[in-house]
């Protein structure tokens, strides 16, 4: 019951950053517009009378695709950083911690260069380029992370990852100067953005965050059983390795599909789970949820912070959550640090 | 009851373990002697399935080999030694996490009452009822042994596996630790324990049969109370009863009541 209230309130939360996101802006919009302008489009309801046309195409065109996709995109984050702590028993792993962003984004650079158009059939190009370097890049990493250290243990994974990231986006840097045509959109690609989204990737994002959420939340005991390592996962009678295989696709999935739209955006991922875990315990029934509640609330009020903070210029979102979320990654890191050095001297 | 025949495992190179064959019969405790090295854990961890290998497991007449993990999980419950959480989930929680391979369906299923109750039963057996609401990351090691042994009870297993189940423990834990798998194994039909120990006291104390490996063979099955010396002093190279004698003699020297070593 106390759970319950507390996703009640969650989602009243998420709920209000969505109101709040459509509502800030050049203009202010008041809720109840934006209720009567929605009501208009969804059942045809007639518009108030005083309401500027000018309103109506602003809100559905421009703020309400770019809130939904901030949404959108911090849920499927948040949710591939909890699958992936879990996996790997690394409260320090997310997408962005592990290069996963960074090689889904050079993924898209390479399209944006290779002159394929956003607009028509780009739309499901560059998911599809994005998701196959995420995939490309979470193997890779293991793979480097088991040869650094046999246990492919958290420090490892966490340096692998780190190596891999800063990699890819020297090459991201390099597409950049070689082609100065597109030099302007890679860049913004580098530490995302929001601005300009149309409705076409939200109609991509959503069915696939829609479609993956339960799809984790059917292995929530499995993520259990695997947050105890391993081996006691199999001897719990976890499918080991059919379900590491499931869960890296589908975090891979989502990863791409999330940063092919909008570039890659640190430290949500990692945040959110570890806000969820608080407020709801370890059991990843909850925290799969509140995660994903979490983070498209933070993406929201971010992307908020992002094109407000500085008037008639916009900051890169990823310098907001970087700016937030690097403290955060530090007080993650020493608080393991300690929990590890408590169990040595047990 | 739990039999092995044949059973040859490894990690890829050479075979750490080479054709072992025994079986336990129902109720009987069976425990694990042997030096550093000589593949106590790799054959555990075998007939857990957590290896693949040659040869037959079979548990209650049904062979486990090429069983899905689930069913396997149903028949064998593994303590494994290492132990340590990375969130903070209650002990509830964790021992309810036994509960994992009795579960059907595809999709996620609320506790059912049995399940509930196997935990409750489990937790009280192993006198962590009280420690319910607490994290596993804040335990003693010695309370966290508690807790995973009993996941591996709430698992309701045929054959229990114990792996350095004393690690962290003090002797009144030892005892209790010893006292509850034995009545477990005493009481249902077609329930059987092995243990890794290394202590060997402590193994006497356990089990009703040892089996002495030797890189990876058996040098030595039989019943406990008829445990072959010479075979022992030879696997671990040193007078193992000379050792403890001199432990002995150090009590009787300080007028202390003489516990009962071999």
């Amino acid at each position: 019951m106390k759970n319950g209230k507390r996703f009640l309130l969650l989602a009243l939360a998420a709920a209000a950053a969505l109101v709040l996101g459509i509502g800030v802006g050049s203009v202010w919009v008041a809720p109840g517009d934006i209720a009567a302008i929605l009501a208009h489009r969804l059942f045809g309801a007639p518009l108030p009378a005083g309401l500027p046309a000018a309103f109506v195409p602003m809100v559905l065109d421009m703020r309400l695709p770019r809130v939904l996709l901030a949404f959108l995109t911090g849920a499927a984050l948040a949710a591939c950083g909890a699958v992936m702590q879990s996996l790997l028993r690394n409260p320090l792993a997310s997408p962005f911690g592990l290069g996963v962003s960074s090689g889904a984004g050079l993924g898209a650079a390479l399209v944006i260069v290779g002159g394929v158009s956003v607009a028509g059939p780009g739309t499901f190009l560059l998911p599809a380029v994005s998701l196959v370097f995420a995939l490309g890049t979470t193997v890779l990493v293991l793979a480097l992370a088991a040869r650094l250290d046999r246990g492919a243990s958290g420090t490892a994974v966490i340096l692998a990852g780190m190596v891999l990231s800063l990699f890819f986006n020297a090459v991201m840097n390099l597409l950049a100067t070689g082609d100065p045509a597109h030099a302007q959109r890679i860049q913004l690609w580098m530490l995302g953005s929001f601005n300009m989204k149309e409705w076409s990737a939200v109609w991509v994002l959503a069915p696939v965050t829609a479609a993956c959420l339960p799809l984790f939340l059917r292995r929530a005991r499995e993520l259990d059983a695997l947050t105890f390592g391993a081996e006691q996962a199999a001897a719990l009678g976890v499918d080991l390795r059919r379900c590491q295989n499931e869960l890296l696709l589908l975090t891979a999935l989502l990863t791409g599909c999330s940063v092919a739209f909008v570039g890659v955006i640190g430290f949500i991922d990692l945040v959110a789970p570890h806000l969820a875990r608080r407020l709801f315990g370890a059991a990843h029934r909850r925290v799969l949820p509140a995660s994903a509640l979490l983070g498209g609330t933070c993406m929201v009020l971010c992307d908020l912070a992002a094109r407000t903070l500085v008037p008639s210029r916009e900051i890169p979102i990823g310098a907001i959550t970087a700016l937030l979320g690097a403290p955060f990654f530090l007080l993650v890191f020493f608080k393991t640090r300690k929990r590890e050095a408590g169990h040595a001297e047990d | 009851m739990l039999k092995i025949e044949h059973l040859t495992c490894g990690y890829g190179g050479a075979p750490v373990v080479r054709d072992v064959s025994f079986s336990v019969p129902q109720g009987g405790r069976l425990c694990i002697l042997g030096p550093n090295g000589s593949g106590k854990t790799t054959l555990l961890r075998a007939i857990a399935g957590l290896l693949s290998c040659t040869g037959t497991v079979a548990a209650d007449g049904q062979t486990l080999n090429g069983l899905p993990p689930r069913r396997r999980a149903r028949a064998v419950a593994l303590m494994s030694q290492f132990a340590a959480a990375g969130f903070d989930y209650t002990v509830y929680e964790t021992v309810m996490l036994g509960r994992y391979a009795h579960r059907e369906g595809a999709f996620w299923t609320p506790d059912s009452a049995a399940d509930r109750r196997a935990v409750r039963e489990s937790m009280q057996r192993t006198d962590t009822w009280a420690l319910r609401e607490r994290y596993v990351t804040e335990l003693s090691g010695g309370q966290l042994q508690r807790v995973m042994l009993a996941r591996a009870f709430a698992q309701a297993p045929q054959v229990l596996l114990l792996d350095e189940p004393a690690n962290h423990l003090d002797l009144r834990c030892q005892a209790e630790l010893t006292a509850s798998v034995r009545a477990w194994a005493a009481e249902a039909p077609g329930r059987c324990a092995v243990a890794v120990l290394h202590d060997v006291n402590l193994a006497l104390d356990l089990a009703d049969s040892v089996l002495l490996l030797q890189n990876g063979a058996v040098r030595w099955h039989g019943p406990a109370a008829a445990l072959d010396m010479a075979a022992l002093d030879e696997v671990y190279g040193m007078d193992v009863r000379g050792y403890m004698r001199k432990a002995l003699g150090r009590w009787q020297k300080g007028e202390h009541d003489v516990p009962q070593p071999l």
